[in-house]
């Protein structure tokens, strides 16, 4: 090869069935969203539990709901929006070369998903005390309904569902860091950054969605 | 790499402030007593106006090929023939589920 080693570098990245940089970019990324799309399915689902289970006991929802924090949900809202904020700048450090501000970024990000965790941490644990568990193990007599179990089964799912993702998220933003570290990106390739961000920003969009369909229904 | 889209760093911190604002005014109209079902429209629509500031400017659809909006887009009716089909079975029903 008659390439200079800063040519080889640059290069690098590009395997050798695509026809250049751009092409894999683009490649990756298409495939990324064909997996958003099955995201949208997977969490599609619950909704659709959601959906019925309240037009059959819509005031089961109303009475459920009051025992949700609306504030700490505000929060956790609060704080997703932050991390999403934080994730599309990480993605402009990777596009500026900015090495450092794209781990400075990145441990944001994941401070941002530990916070929101804890919260929801400290939320699971509350309903645990008053015996609010899913299914078959409800064992809380506070609200005067019947399928009451059924509201908190959804609930549990729908927002254990998406606390799995932000742990998920969690485990790639540390991994791109890592990378990072190593220099893995610059300008040229980013595609992991890029498409980890696609992953972080659809978790965002969910929980855009459950924070008024579960917490802000009074 | 010169197609690819950067956005400056005030224009990410205007969508963030935004979609800061949108998730204050959908809590602020809860203060205010819609009545039934608007309440729920009121949340669904602010809720979908986000989503679609954070895939449009934070995912980049705005300068992304047509073919990733078709995704989504897509992504999203079929979630709506999913509900919609269920719907015509179980909101027609004179006992939901026994035992249930």
């Amino acid at each position: 090869m008659a390439q200079t080693s800063a040519n080889v570098k640059k290069g690098d990245h590009v395997q050798h069935h695509f026809v250049d940089s751009d092409q894999q970019f683009e490649s990756a990324k298409m495939g990324m969203w064909i997996f958003l799309v099955t995201e949208i399915l997977f969490f599609g689902g619950l909704f659709l539990a959601y959906i019925v289970f309240r037009s059959w006991y819509p005031e089961l929802y109303l009475m459920a709901s009051d025992h949700l924090d609306t504030f700490w949900g505000a929060v956790n809202t609060v704080v997703l929006i932050g991390s999403s904020l934080t994730v599309a700048m990480a993605i402009r450090s990777a596009q500026l070369n900015q090495q450092k501000g794209l781990i400075i970024n990145l441990a944001i990000t994941i401070a941002l998903a530990c916070i929101f965790m804890v919260i929801k941490y400290f939320e699971y644990t509350h309903k645990f005390e008053l015996g609010i568990y899913p299914g078959a193990y409800y064992a809380y007599d506070g609200i005067p309904h019947d399928k009451a179990n059924i509201f908190f089964s959804i609930y549990y799912m729908m927002t254990g569902l998406h606390g799995i993702h932000v742990l998920i998220g969690i485990g790639l933003m540390i991994w791109l860091i890592v990378r990072a570290r190593k220099g893995h990106f610059h300008s040229e390739y980013y595609t992991p950054v890029e498409i980890t961000g696609l992953y972080w920003h659809l978790v965002d969009i969910i929980w855009i969605f459950l924070f008024p369909l579960l917490y802000l229904i009074d | 790499m010169s197609g690819h889209h950067i956005s400056s760093a005030k224009f990410l911190w205007g969508v963030g402030i935004v979609l800061l604002v949108l998730t204050f005014i959908t809590v602020a109209v809860t203060w205010i007593e819609i009545p039934s079902p608007w309440n729920v429209v009121v949340a669904i629509a602010i809720a979908v106006v986000k989503a679609a500031v954070v895939a449009m400017f934070f995912m980049n659809l705005w300068w992304d090929t047509k073919f990733n909006i078709l995704l989504l887009v897509m992504s999203i009716i079929f979630f709506m023939i999913l509900v919609g089909i269920t719907l015509l079975d179980t909101l027609y029903r004179t006992d939901p589920i026994p035992s249930f």
